[in-house]
């Protein structure tokens, strides 16, 4: 993906790991947004927004326990 | 109209290649897709007599699909043989749909197709299935498709009792809905499962594996029955154009030119549009100068950062409001939402009141800002295509109408204000009134 490299700025890696959301079972619950603010952004109606570029080893950390706590199992990380 | 010299393009030294239409038809403007004057179906007899018997399928077919170019006429203009061979990858059981559930409420091509011809799509439909070791090969239709599904159960008893050799094949009827036409929703559906379209998600290690679905639009399949017999593929398509009193499927050129085209079905007589929805509802409006020299090639279209969708062309005359009809088509596909996935629950039926608003000269500067704020939140965030459609007709309404839109936001709405134009079903029509 061509934007990838500049959504996320010059430590942002091409291609790895990135966060998913399945839209359909997520319910807007929120935890995800708890747990790893700093990959997860909730819109105007409170569903998550995440980013569409891979993720770094930092956020891939925030991004598992996103996963993880998620009570829908709406998350997963694609790697 | 200028004449010009054109470059010839490299002509085949193959038979000529012959169309999937019997010939153009005339319907009215909305509602089912039957012709102003009644088109005889094509009998089993008439159609091999005109074409021969079909070959067999097999994986041979692949390489002459891919060789002849074909992409998808459904909308998304995908190589068929990037998706045949991807199916080929796979040995689980799989089912192969002939996709005649045309949503677009102006589209009435595939329709159209079913009616005059339905043999050469169930060749098509034989053939993906022999190639690609079908289990189950289902035509699909909307269910209140009374007339495809008449022509194709004739058509389906006519080769049994000339007992062709090909798969069985099954015509299923899903609901009337924006949505049952969806490639995951038609799998859903066809599993046992609510026509509702599905995420693409990778399985849990521990869930049964759902049986896999190639869906192929019946225009893509019906070419697929010519370039099997060894036709070069004609680059040519069908398309519905909207006209002040009537629609018209007809197939064109891809070299043809979009005014050319909209001018051959008599929609230039009086003045030139003012702007042109392509592709449908879930499409994109342009500006007409802008595009009236366009080629009906995806390609072309795409360089342009537009569509041709499944061949929906609906011109809008001078003096309509754009806003309007934009803020009535966001309205309908916010009702045709799955409801499934939050930002198209929530943001579609705010988006069509931000719009509803705006067209009635009630939205202060603030809510245009909402509006441009919600565009971006919902674009690509739903499991399938709709809000992505929803929103892209919504943003170039935005920028080709930008003048009326301005002067809307200044609540002084133009004179066309309030006065559809386009046949958006009546549903919609209705949650236009003005706002208490």
């Amino acid at each position: 993906m061509s934007g990838g490299a500049m959504s996320g700025g010059a430590m942002s890696p091409e291609s790895g790991p990135r966060l998913r959301v399945d839209p359909i079972a997520c319910a807007a619950v929120g935890v995800c947004v708890q747990v790893a603010g700093a990959v997860v952004d909730l819109d105007r109606w409170g569903y998550p927004v995440v980013p569409t570029r891979a993720l770094t080893p930092g956020e891939v950390e925030q991004s598992d326990r996103a996963v993880r706590a998620c009570p829908r199992r709406a998350l997963w990380l694609e790697r | 109209m200028t004449v010009e010299m054109m470059a010839v393009p490299l002509q085949a030294a193959e038979t000529p290649s012959p169309g999937v239409l019997v010939h153009p038809v005339r319907l009215p403007r909305s509602g089912p897709a039957d012709p102003v004057h009644p088109v005889t179906t094509e009998r089993l007899a008439d159609h091999v007599a005109r074409l021969g018997q079909r070959p067999r399928g097999g994986p041979g077919l692949v390489d002459v699909i891919e060789r002849a170019g074909l992409t998808g006429h459904g909308g998304g203009h995908v190589p068929t043989a990037l998706k045949w061979r991807s199916a080929l990858r796979r040995v689980d059981p799989l089912t192969v749909v002939a996709n005649g559930a045309e949503s677009e409420p102006v589209s009435a091509k595939d329709a159209t197709l079913l009616r005059q011809r339905p043999h050469l799509v169930l060749d098509g439909l034989a053939l993906a299935s022999e190639t690609l070791g079908a289990r189950r090969a289902v035509v699909w239709l909307h269910a209140d498709d009374a007339g495809s599904r008449r022509a194709l159960e004739a058509a389906l008893a006519e080769r049994r009792r000339a007992r062709l050799p090909g798969p069985a094949i099954e015509v299923v009827a899903g609901p009337v809905h924006y949505l049952a036409g969806e490639s995951t929703a038609i799998a859903n559906a066809l599993a046992g499962g609510p026509t509702l379209p599905t995420s693409r998600r990778p399985r849990e290690p521990d869930a049964a594996p759902s049986p896999r679905t190639l869906v192929q639009n019946v225009e893509t399949l019906a070419r697929v029955a010519l370039i099997a017999r060894g036709f070069a593929n004609p680059q040519v398509t069908l398309v519905t154009v909207l006209g002040p009193h009537d629609r018209q499927v007809l197939e064109v050129p891809r070299t043809a030119r979009l005014g050319d085209v909209v001018a051959a079905t008599g929609g230039l007589r009086a003045a030139p549009p003012q702007a042109v929805l392509l592709g449908g509802f879930g499409g994109t409006w342009a500006d007409w100068a802008a595009v009236a020299d366009l080629p009906l090639d995806e390609a072309a279209a795409r360089g342009r950062g537009l569509s041709l969708g499944a061949g929906v062309i609906a011109p809008l005359r001078q003096g309509a409001c754009g806003v309007t009809e934009a803020a009535a088509i966001a309205t309908y596909l916010a009702g045709m939402s799955a409801q499934q996935c939050g930002p198209c629950l929530f943001g579609l039926p705010a988006l069509a009141s931000g719009l509803q608003r705006l067209a009635l000269g009630r939205a202060p500067r603030r809510e245009r800002r909402r509006l441009d704020e919600d565009l971006g939140a919902v674009a690509g965030r739903g499991a399938c295509h709709h809000p992505d459609g929803a929103t892209r007709m919504i943003a170039s309404a935005m920028t080709v109408f930008a003048r009326d839109v301005e002067a809307h936001a200044h609540g002084r709405p133009c004179a066309g204000a309030g006065h559809m134009v386009l046949p958006v079903p009546a549903s919609a029509r209705a949650k236009m009134g003005p706002v208490r």
